[in-house]
């Protein structure tokens, strides 16, 4: 049985003159427990929407979720959420507080929970920035926040929804190294959304391209075996772009012919 | 180098150099723009109407002066600023949660947002005379009529508030672990602080409205009440005097609220 199961799974909107848009068809996927899988496709292909349907915040028209053999029903701790934006921090809580609100929700006390925080805090570089306000910080440091905000909860699945995709290329870049130095501390399953074909082949262990929209399906899904230290210059990682970049390139025409 | 635990809220007045010189140069803005109403007022009254029934703002100063000495002015002021605080206070009490709940719960919405938007458009005024039937010419018609005029206000600004809350900071909550209590507690309720705070300072300007209105038609102290008999024994500087208390009062009160709502919307305002 895998980690996480996706079978068949499709997702339809009423939309305003009560016809039906498809937003997503027929979408099989199996992940694995500790694995950091990429989805990519092109815009409109229905990416976001999948990850709402394993966030919980939406329930799949057709098809099974299930995490390990027990269907996905709304949303849970055990599936946190990265947000693209910064409009899901909390402007009046400090960083440090922002981070501890999961743990707060559960009813910790203010000292253990702020300890706690505190870890995480470290954890992703922002250590002296602990009573800033959102407000005062910059973009890079906010998603910062949001990812240990997400991982002091200790979810079994944290899903990313192109979380650096508002970022400038350095910080960005930077990012992306610190999440996988995250994401193998700390062996939490990831799900990334993402449309940057550099961004998955430098962060993922699988990437799945999704076919162009409305109504995507997983296209194909390519294995991404890269050793740990990654680098652009490495040939297997100019292979896999190609592979990678040309399955997207095709999907894009279609959408636009 | 580190720079842990510093205050994070700047100071409400600015501290530089630069920000005194432009607080006072705005002071002086003021008190240039006042004179110049003052002077026009002047020139009006003793130039161009000449007439008892315009008295010029120097007479108007003499009788305030009196007034004051004779402890009625500020007899009558106390008498209608408690009226609107205690009024006031109570229908913003009132009006947050249910503006709170019928933005969050939708049987709350489907309970009570059908009559409160039936009633917010019978005027205040329009409730004077009920109210007097009701409670009498005594402190309760008015404070009734304020919270009246405050609660509708206030409804209308915090379910506004709770629904500009970014979908992204409730399923944030969610997926946090949130119950729908947690949500509306530590999400809805501080994410509104901002709309609130001016639902109450425009909920504040109307109370004054109200107020009056109340006090003329049936009070035995108050600015109304000033103004009605002053009517009565067409003592127009009386009027006068109330007039522009009135003004000053409802000027102060607008000051403390932008200040206040200053300071909140600092640490409660969402840049989303």
């Amino acid at each position: 049985m895998s980690f996480i199961s996706l079978d068949s799974v499709g997702k339809q909107f009423l939309s305003r003159r009560a016809t039906t848009a498809v937003a997503v068809r027929n979408f099989s996927l199996q992940l694995n427990q500790g694995e950091f899988f990429c989805l990519l496709g092109p815009s409109g292909c229905g990416k976001s929407t999948v990850l709402s349907m394993l966030a919980g915040f939406e329930a799949p028209s057709s098809g099974s979720i299930q995490l390990e053999g027990q269907e996905i029903v709304g949303s849970s701790r055990e599936r946190c959420v990265v947000f693209q934006g910064d409009d899901s921090l909390y402007p009046w809580l400090t960083a440090l507080e922002n981070i501890a609100f999961g743990l707060r929700l559960q009813g910790m006390s203010k000292r253990e929970r702020h300890a706690e925080a505190f870890k995480y805090l470290e954890l992703v570089g922002l250590k002296g920035q602990e009573n800033k306000h959102p407000t005062e910080l910059s973009g890079g440091m906010k998603q910062r926040i949001q990812i240990a905000r997400a991982l002091v909860n200790k979810p079994r699945v944290l899903l990313m929804d192109e979380p650096f995709g508002a970022l400038d290329a350095q910080t960005r870049n930077i990012m992306q190294m610190e999440l996988r130095k995250i994401w193998k501390e700390t062996e939490t399953t990831i799900l990334f959304i993402t449309h940057d074909v550099d961004e998955a082949i430098l962060l993922s262990t699988r990437a799945g391209v999704m076919t162009a929209g409305p109504g995507g399906t997983l296209k194909a899904v390519v294995d991404v075996d890269l050793e740990d230290n990654r680098s652009r210059s490495n040939p297997r990682y100019l292979e896999l772009y190609d592979l990678v970049h040309g399955m997207i390139k095709e999907e894009v025409a279609r959408s636009i012919h | 180098m580190q720079k842990a635990n510093v205050a994070i809220n700047p100071p409400a007045v600015p501290r530089s150099p630069s920000g005194s010189i432009k607080s006072i140069l705005s002071l002086l803005t003021h008190a240039a723009s006042f004179s110049l109403f003052f002077l026009v007022w002047h020139v009006a009254a003793v130039y161009v109407v000449q007439s008892v029934l315009f008295p010029p703002p120097l007479e108007v100063f003499q009788r305030a002066i009196e007034l004051i000495e004779q402890g009625e002015l500020f007899s009558n002021i106390a008498v209608s600023l408690r009226r609107i605080f205690l009024g006031f206070l109570l229908g913003a009490a009132v009006g947050v949660p249910l503006g709170l709940g019928i933005a969050s719960f939708a049987t709350v919405r489907a309970i009570i947002e059908p009559w409160t938007e039936f009633l917010r458009f019978i005027p205040s005024v329009a409730m004077i005379t009920i109210a007097v039937i009701w409670f009498g010419i005594g402190e309760e018609s008015k404070i009734f009529l304020i919270f009246y005029t405050t609660v509708f206000i206030v409804i209308i600004n915090t379910a506004a508030g709770v629904a500009a809350i970014s979908k992204n900071k409730i399923r944030a909550a969610r997926v946090l672990g949130a119950t729908p209590w947690q949500i509306f507690f530590l999400v809805s309720l501080p994410g509104t602080v901002p709309f609130i705070v001016t639902g109450m300072r425009i909920a504040m300007a109307n109370s004054f409205t109200t107020i009056v209105a109340a006090e003329m038609v049936s009070a035995h102290e108050g600015l109304g009440v000033m103004l009605w008999n002053a009517r009565l024994y067409m003592q127009v500087p009386d009027i006068f005097v109330a007039l522009v208390s009135l003004g000053v009062l409802g000027l102060l009160a607008d000051k403390l609220f932008r200040m206040a709502s200053a300071k909140l919307t600092a640490s409660y305002s969402s840049n989303s």
